[in-house]
Protein backbone atom coordinates (compact mmCIF):
# COMPACT_ATOMS: atom_id res chain seq x y z
CA UNK A 1 0.00 0.00 0.00
CA UNK A 2 0.94 3.80 -1.02
CA UNK A 3 2.06 5.95 1.44
CA UNK A 4 0.00 9.10 0.88
CA UNK A 5 0.28 12.28 2.37
CA UNK A 6 -2.05 13.77 5.18
CA UNK A 7 -4.67 15.55 3.84
CA UNK A 8 -4.99 18.92 4.81
CA UNK A 9 -8.02 19.81 6.10
CA UNK A 10 -9.80 23.18 5.11
CA UNK A 11 -10.42 25.84 8.01
CA UNK A 12 -13.60 25.77 9.23
CA UNK A 13 -15.61 28.48 8.39
CA UNK A 14 -16.38 31.61 10.54
CA UNK A 15 -20.19 32.22 10.14
CA UNK A 16 -22.17 34.84 11.78
CA UNK A 17 -25.78 35.84 11.38
CA UNK A 18 -26.82 39.82 12.16
CA UNK A 19 -29.89 41.56 11.61
CA UNK A 20 -30.99 43.58 8.35
CA UNK A 21 -30.05 46.86 10.23
CA UNK A 22 -27.17 49.26 9.08
CA UNK A 23 -26.66 49.64 12.96
CA UNK A 24 -24.47 46.49 12.21
CA UNK A 25 -22.36 47.59 9.20
CA UNK A 26 -19.93 48.58 11.54
CA UNK A 27 -19.37 45.13 13.39
CA UNK A 28 -19.31 43.39 9.69
CA UNK A 29 -17.22 45.86 8.39
CA UNK A 30 -14.40 45.09 11.80
CA UNK A 31 -14.92 41.55 11.43
CA UNK A 32 -14.21 41.18 7.85
CA UNK A 33 -11.21 43.13 8.29
CA UNK A 34 -10.00 41.14 11.42
CA UNK A 35 -10.76 37.69 9.23
CA UNK A 36 -8.74 38.92 6.34
CA UNK A 37 -6.08 40.06 8.33
CA UNK A 38 -6.03 36.53 10.00
CA UNK A 39 -5.41 35.24 6.10
CA UNK A 40 -2.43 36.89 5.84
CA UNK A 41 -3.77 39.78 4.01
CA UNK A 42 -2.18 43.64 4.44
CA UNK A 43 -4.18 46.10 6.60
CA UNK A 44 -4.81 48.06 3.28
CA UNK A 45 -6.29 45.40 1.27
CA UNK A 46 -8.06 44.05 4.57
CA UNK A 47 -9.86 47.45 4.87
CA UNK A 48 -10.91 47.04 1.16
CA UNK A 49 -12.12 43.78 1.98
CA UNK A 50 -13.80 45.22 4.74
CA UNK A 51 -15.84 47.92 2.37
CA UNK A 52 -16.70 45.14 -0.24
CA UNK A 53 -18.29 43.52 2.35
CA UNK A 54 -20.18 46.37 4.05
CA UNK A 55 -21.32 47.44 0.44
CA UNK A 56 -22.83 43.64 -0.34
CA UNK A 57 -24.57 44.11 3.03
CA UNK A 58 -26.09 47.43 2.60
CA UNK A 59 -27.43 45.82 -1.01
CA UNK A 60 -28.65 43.00 1.02
CA UNK A 61 -30.24 45.45 3.45
CA UNK A 62 -31.95 48.26 1.31
CA UNK A 63 -32.64 46.15 -2.19
CA UNK A 64 -33.14 42.66 -1.55
CA UNK A 65 -35.09 43.79 2.14
CA UNK A 66 -36.08 47.02 1.13
CA UNK A 67 -35.52 48.52 4.81
CA UNK A 68 -37.14 45.94 6.67
CA UNK A 69 -35.00 45.39 10.08
CA UNK A 70 -36.46 42.39 11.10
CA UNK A 71 -34.99 40.00 8.69
CA UNK A 72 -31.53 38.16 8.93
CA UNK A 73 -27.94 37.79 6.93
CA UNK A 74 -25.88 35.41 7.06
CA UNK A 75 -22.17 35.93 6.42
CA UNK A 76 -19.72 33.34 6.18
CA UNK A 77 -15.94 33.88 6.29
CA UNK A 78 -13.69 31.01 4.73
CA UNK A 79 -10.12 31.13 4.14
CA UNK A 80 -9.04 28.51 1.74
CA UNK A 81 -5.49 28.76 1.18
CA UNK A 82 -5.30 30.52 -1.32
CA UNK A 83 -8.19 32.53 -1.95
CA UNK A 84 -10.25 34.21 1.03
CA UNK A 85 -14.17 33.74 0.47
CA UNK A 86 -16.95 35.55 1.68
CA UNK A 87 -20.79 34.50 1.28
CA UNK A 88 -23.68 36.97 1.97
CA UNK A 89 -26.66 35.18 2.24
CA UNK A 90 -30.27 36.04 2.24
CA UNK A 91 -33.58 35.08 2.28
CA UNK A 92 -34.99 38.35 0.43
CA UNK A 93 -35.74 39.34 -3.00
CA UNK A 94 -33.19 38.04 -5.61
CA UNK A 95 -31.61 41.15 -7.27
CA UNK A 96 -30.39 40.71 -11.09
CA UNK A 97 -26.70 42.40 -10.80
CA UNK A 98 -26.90 42.15 -14.63
CA UNK A 99 -30.13 45.02 -13.95
CA UNK A 100 -27.62 47.39 -11.54
CA UNK A 101 -26.23 50.18 -14.14
CA UNK A 102 -22.61 50.52 -14.44
CA UNK A 103 -21.19 53.28 -13.29
CA UNK A 104 -20.01 56.22 -15.48
CA UNK A 105 -19.04 59.08 -13.25
CA UNK A 106 -19.72 61.66 -15.48
CA UNK A 107 -23.15 60.36 -15.75
CA UNK A 108 -23.37 60.38 -12.35
CA UNK A 109 -22.47 64.15 -12.06
CA UNK A 110 -25.06 65.24 -15.17
CA UNK A 111 -27.84 62.92 -13.59
CA UNK A 112 -27.25 63.02 -10.39
CA UNK A 113 -27.23 59.63 -10.18
CA UNK A 114 -25.83 58.11 -7.05
CA UNK A 115 -26.77 54.36 -7.60
CA UNK A 116 -24.28 51.17 -8.33
CA UNK A 117 -21.41 52.87 -6.69
CA UNK A 118 -21.42 49.95 -4.20
CA UNK A 119 -21.35 47.32 -6.80
CA UNK A 120 -18.69 48.72 -8.77
CA UNK A 121 -16.63 49.22 -5.48
CA UNK A 122 -17.08 45.39 -5.10
CA UNK A 123 -16.02 44.55 -8.06
CA UNK A 124 -13.41 47.27 -8.32
CA UNK A 125 -11.67 45.51 -5.16
CA UNK A 126 -12.71 41.55 -5.32
CA UNK A 127 -11.21 39.38 -7.68
CA UNK A 128 -14.53 37.95 -8.49
CA UNK A 129 -18.22 39.07 -7.23
CA UNK A 130 -21.32 36.08 -8.06
CA UNK A 131 -24.61 35.75 -7.61
CA UNK A 132 -26.87 33.13 -7.38
CA UNK A 133 -29.82 31.41 -6.32
CA UNK A 134 -30.01 28.61 -3.57
CA UNK A 135 -33.21 27.29 -2.72
CA UNK A 136 -34.93 30.18 -1.13
CA UNK A 137 -31.80 32.12 -0.85
CA UNK A 138 -29.70 34.73 -2.27
CA UNK A 139 -25.73 34.17 -2.28
CA UNK A 140 -23.42 36.74 -2.77
CA UNK A 141 -19.96 34.98 -3.29
CA UNK A 142 -16.87 37.29 -2.92
CA UNK A 143 -13.76 35.85 -3.98
CA UNK A 144 -10.16 37.50 -3.06
CA UNK A 145 -7.60 35.77 -4.46
CA UNK A 146 -4.12 36.00 -2.08
CA UNK A 147 -1.78 36.61 -4.84
CA UNK A 148 -3.77 39.11 -6.75
CA UNK A 149 -3.11 42.92 -7.11
CA UNK A 150 -4.36 45.47 -4.48
CA UNK A 151 -7.69 47.04 -6.17
CA UNK A 152 -6.09 49.87 -8.97
CA UNK B 1 -20.04 58.05 21.32
CA UNK B 2 -21.87 58.74 17.93
CA UNK B 3 -21.03 57.12 14.84
CA UNK B 4 -20.90 60.23 13.41
CA UNK B 5 -20.62 63.76 13.88
CA UNK B 6 -20.34 66.78 11.36
CA UNK B 7 -19.80 70.01 12.95
CA UNK B 8 -19.77 73.53 10.31
CA UNK B 9 -17.20 76.34 10.81
CA UNK B 10 -17.38 79.04 8.08
CA UNK B 11 -14.24 80.17 6.91
CA UNK B 12 -15.12 83.94 5.35
CA UNK B 13 -16.99 82.42 1.91
CA UNK B 14 -16.12 79.20 2.60
CA UNK B 15 -18.09 76.34 4.64
CA UNK B 16 -15.86 73.86 6.18
CA UNK B 17 -17.55 70.07 7.11
CA UNK B 18 -15.61 67.92 9.99
CA UNK B 19 -16.92 64.28 9.77
CA UNK B 20 -15.51 62.15 12.86
CA UNK B 21 -16.01 58.78 12.57
CA UNK B 22 -17.33 56.69 10.09
CA UNK B 23 -19.45 57.72 7.05
CA UNK B 24 -21.85 53.89 5.46
CA UNK B 25 -25.55 53.68 4.93
CA UNK B 26 -26.28 53.59 8.86
CA UNK B 27 -24.11 56.88 9.71
CA UNK B 28 -25.01 58.94 5.70
CA UNK B 29 -27.98 61.03 6.63
CA UNK B 30 -25.93 63.22 9.37
CA UNK B 31 -23.41 63.74 6.16
CA UNK B 32 -25.78 65.02 3.81
CA UNK B 33 -27.80 66.74 6.07
CA UNK B 34 -24.83 68.89 6.49
CA UNK B 35 -24.05 69.44 3.41
CA UNK B 36 -27.62 69.85 2.42
CA UNK B 37 -27.57 72.75 5.35
CA UNK B 38 -24.70 74.29 3.96
CA UNK B 39 -26.60 74.76 0.44
CA UNK B 40 -29.83 75.63 1.70
CA UNK B 41 -27.36 78.42 2.76
CA UNK B 42 -26.39 79.36 -0.11
CA UNK B 43 -22.59 78.43 0.90
CA UNK B 44 -21.50 76.54 -2.10
CA UNK B 45 -17.96 76.69 -1.48
CA UNK B 46 -17.79 73.79 0.94
CA UNK B 47 -14.53 71.51 2.25
CA UNK B 48 -14.77 68.39 4.07
CA UNK B 49 -12.22 68.43 6.17
CA UNK B 50 -11.60 64.55 5.75
CA UNK B 51 -8.95 64.42 9.39
CA UNK B 52 -11.21 62.79 11.69
CA UNK B 53 -13.12 60.58 8.68
CA UNK B 54 -11.80 56.90 9.37
CA UNK B 55 -13.70 55.31 6.43
CA UNK B 56 -16.47 56.25 3.89
CA UNK B 57 -18.70 53.83 2.27
CA UNK B 58 -20.45 53.98 -0.94
CA UNK B 59 -23.75 55.51 0.83
CA UNK B 60 -21.10 58.56 1.32
CA UNK B 61 -20.18 59.22 -1.85
CA UNK B 62 -23.35 59.12 -2.80
CA UNK B 63 -24.44 61.96 -0.87
CA UNK B 64 -21.04 64.32 -2.64
CA UNK B 65 -22.82 63.31 -6.14
CA UNK B 66 -26.47 64.16 -4.91
CA UNK B 67 -25.05 67.87 -4.11
CA UNK B 68 -22.38 68.51 -6.31
CA UNK B 69 -24.34 69.47 -9.79
CA UNK B 70 -26.15 72.16 -7.88
CA UNK B 71 -23.12 72.80 -6.26
CA UNK B 72 -21.18 73.59 -9.66
CA UNK B 73 -24.21 74.98 -11.41
CA UNK B 74 -24.20 77.52 -8.43
CA UNK B 75 -20.39 78.69 -8.63
CA UNK B 76 -18.97 76.51 -5.94
CA UNK B 77 -17.21 72.92 -5.56
CA UNK B 78 -16.99 70.87 -2.86
CA UNK B 79 -13.28 70.12 -2.06
CA UNK B 80 -11.66 67.47 0.14
CA UNK B 81 -8.69 67.93 2.34
CA UNK B 82 -6.41 65.80 4.81
CA UNK B 83 -7.65 62.41 3.58
CA UNK B 84 -6.22 59.68 5.47
CA UNK B 85 -4.83 56.69 3.62
CA UNK B 86 -7.97 54.61 3.89
CA UNK B 87 -10.13 57.46 2.56
CA UNK B 88 -7.80 58.50 -0.47
CA UNK B 89 -7.42 54.66 -1.81
CA UNK B 90 -11.57 54.50 -1.73
CA UNK B 91 -11.34 57.93 -3.76
CA UNK B 92 -8.63 56.27 -6.27
CA UNK B 93 -10.28 52.90 -6.69
CA UNK B 94 -13.50 54.79 -7.39
CA UNK B 95 -11.98 57.51 -9.92
CA UNK B 96 -13.12 60.15 -7.84
CA UNK B 97 -10.08 61.88 -7.20
CA UNK B 98 -10.81 63.31 -10.81
CA UNK B 99 -14.28 64.39 -9.83
CA UNK B 100 -13.07 66.26 -6.91
CA UNK B 101 -10.14 68.26 -5.87
CA UNK B 102 -8.05 66.90 -2.92
CA UNK B 103 -5.55 68.97 -0.75
CA UNK B 104 -3.24 68.00 1.80
CA UNK B 105 -4.83 70.24 4.42
CA UNK B 106 -7.64 72.61 4.96
CA UNK B 107 -5.57 75.71 4.68
CA UNK B 108 -4.71 74.52 1.05
CA UNK B 109 -8.63 74.11 0.23
CA UNK B 110 -9.34 76.89 1.52
CA UNK B 111 -6.48 78.94 -0.27
CA UNK B 112 -7.66 77.28 -3.37
CA UNK B 113 -10.79 78.72 -3.76
CA UNK B 114 -9.32 82.35 -3.34
CA UNK B 115 -6.76 81.09 -6.15
CA UNK B 116 -9.32 79.13 -8.53
CA UNK B 117 -6.18 76.27 -7.80
CA UNK B 118 -5.25 73.32 -9.23
CA UNK B 119 -6.00 69.76 -6.68
CA UNK B 120 -2.58 68.66 -5.02
CA UNK B 121 -3.41 65.78 -6.72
Amino acid sequence: MLPTAPRRRAKPALVVKIPSETSYLALVRDLTKKMAETAGFPETTADRLALAVDEATTNVIEHAYKGAADQEIELRFEDRGPEFRVEIIDTGQMIDPRTVPRVDLERFVTERRTGGLGMHLMEKIMDSCTFRRSGRRNVCLLVKRKDSAPAA
Amino acid sequence: MSDLTVDTRDVEDVTVLYPRGFINAHTVRGFDTAIQKAVARRRFRIVVNCEGLTYIASAGLGAMMGAIEEIRASGGDLRMASLNETVHNIFEILGFNHLYKTFPSEAEAIASFREGGQAAS
